[in-house]
């Protein structure tokens, strides 16, 4: 009989063991030299080298995460204000879906990547330049999962609230809202891993500060430590985003704490 | 006329165009009385549930009208409540909130809303149940909820759209035993729709039998079992009598809709 899941401890407890385990075979395969450390660093390298970056040598590391995660936030909190209420829209008129679906379908395909060029011609390599990148490789996804979650909205409900006398506006703001921000949640916390990705490569491209910018330069050098630096906050920083958005979530679903299923 | 509450004239609902058109309800006429409380009993697919959803308005009619006491009912019409089988509760309100939304969406002061909630929800037995949210809720006491809700809006009738089909069968007849001692205090008029014969003799005055697709009105009943009515009573002579009697009507319907 195996079918108990695990408590918390052991799942922790067990995590703990794996990670330690390997990072202690990764550190002893550079120590006595099945790995040259020029390609992969061990550990305790990357380490030194992230004191170093962050507090003693250059004292960029902070900056860098700082830089690069306020272009992720604005570019995707700009993204998510213009695509919510449009896929809102969207969702609850087929007339506006008809009118708009063919653009999203044209704009949807494109990598983010593919606006690079376009935006530098425009914009430079500025801020706005990295806002950009990332509304554009963000819109079209935060819009088509608004629009989902929007269809997803169960047509009893809306009736059961208009038969109790609520108005379509009401119905919007009472019902569709609330059912759809759930499944648009999810759909932005997707989003939120590719507005990572526009970032980091529109850094590589072009740019002179962020988390990109620092492991491209490191490659320039040769700097296998500063690289795997980068990564590894890059990692860390979006592990922290999404603890702080499960907080989000935890604070505007208040109805799915708790609950017997069903 | 002036006691027709609702008022079904020649009632069409045709779904579709041209060779794929289906005619779900045919000329259909229905009078349902103030304080009455009348069911309307088929085989699946009789257009019942299309004839409860005109008279709510969530669907027009293709032809004929529906009067709500002599004003024709062109949108959703808040005065006839509804209950639904699925419950339709709002899973992210509490039981209070869900209570209180038709109040507060009809803009009623806190103090008058806060009342009736009370009311309603201590007549339904809900009491002590106020915070919690529906998926937290057993079926039955979904469904309680789903009345409290309706009743608390004070409509001029509660639709009935087979609201207990998705309980257990102990279940559902202690809240049929609970709609009819809610009923018989507050005088509702009650339109109901049932798969059941019992569950139709147990609650009405009349019983309207349709007739397959397309659903017509086939028989009317009078209802004379006495009142108050219990759910012991199906063992009853006159009860078993009757039943026997509309389930021969049910019976060729069902099975003209197999064919």
């Amino acid at each position: 009989m195996d079918e108990e899941p695990l408590g918390l401890w052991t799942i922790a407890v067990i995590g703990a063991i794996a990670v330690v385990g390997f990072i202690a075979a990764w550190e002893t395969a550079v120590r006595i030299g099945i790995i040259d450390a020029f390609f992969l660093p061990a550990p305790s390298m990357i380490i030194k080298r992230a004191y170093a970056m962050a507090a003693t040598g250059e004292k960029i590391l902070l900056h860098d995460v700082w830089k690069s995660a306020t272009r992720v936030l604005i570019g995707f909190m700009l993204s998510a204000a213009v695509g919510v209420p449009l896929g809102l829209l969207m969702g609850m008129s087929k007339y506006v879906r008809a009118a708009l679906n063919p653009i999203v379908s044209i704009i949807r395909p494109l990598p983010a990547l593919s606006w690079i060029p376009l935006s530098m011609l425009w914009l430079g390599i500025g801020e706005q330049q990295k806002f950009a990148i990332v509304f554009m490789g963000c819109f079209a996804s935060v819009l088509v999962y608004t629009v989902a979650a929007t269809l997803r909205v169960d047509v009893i409900l809306q009736r059961a609230a208009r038969n109790l006398g609520a108005s379509r506006l009401q119905v919007i703001r009472h019902v569709t809202l609330p059912v759809a921000l759930p499944n648009i949640l999810s759909g932005l916390k997707v989003v939120l891993a590719i507005a990572w990705t526009c970032v980091i490569s529109a850094e590589m491209v072009g740019a002179n500060s962020g988390l990109g910018f620092r492991i491209w330069t490191g490659k320039e050098w040769s700097d296998t430590g500063q690289v795997l630096v980068g990564m590894i906050s890059i990692s860390l920083t979006v592990l922290i985003l999404d603890i702080l958005f499960r907080g989000v979530e935890w604070l505007l679903l208040p109805w799915q704490r708790e609950g017997t299923g069903t | 006329m002036s006691e027709a509450l609702i008022q079904a004239k020649e009632l069409t609902k045709t779904f579709g165009r041209g060779k794929k058109a289906v005619t779900a309800v045919e000329d259909f006429n229905l009078l349902v009385k103030a304080r009455e409380v009348v069911t309307l009993v088929g085989p699946s697919g009789c257009g019942k549930s299309t004839v409860l959803n005109m008279v709510a308005g969530f669907m027009s009619s293709t032809s004929g009208q529906i009067l709500l006491k002599g004003e024709p009912v062109t949108s959703v019409e808040p005065q006839c409540g509804m209950i639904f089988q699925s419950y339709a509760l709002f899973p992210w309100m509490t039981v209070q909130e869900n209570v209180e939304f038709g109040p507060r969406v009809n803009r009623l002061p806190k103090a008058e809303r806060l009342d009736r909630a009370r009311r309603y929800i201590e007549m339904v037995g809900l009491n002590g149940f106020e915070d919690a949210y529906p998926n937290q809720l057993s079926g039955g006491m979904r469904q309680r909820v789903a009345l409290c809700r309706a009743l608390a809006n004070e409509p001029e009738v509660l639709l009935c759209d087979e609201p207990f089909a998705a309980l257990d069968a102990m279940t559902r007849q202690v809240m049929q035993e609970e709609l009819l001692r809610i009923v018989d205090r507050s005088g509702q008029t009650v339109l109901f729709i049932t798969h059941s014969i019992d569950e139709a003799l147990i609650l009405s005055d009349r019983i309207i039998v349709m007739s397959a697709r397309p659903g017509r009105v086939k028989e009317m009943i009078e209802n004379h079992l006495p009142r108050p009515r219990h759910v012991d009573m199906q063992l009853g002579e006159d009860f078993l009598r009757m039943k026997r009697g509309i389930w021969k009507m049910v019976e060729e319907e069902v099975v003209a809709s197999m064919k």
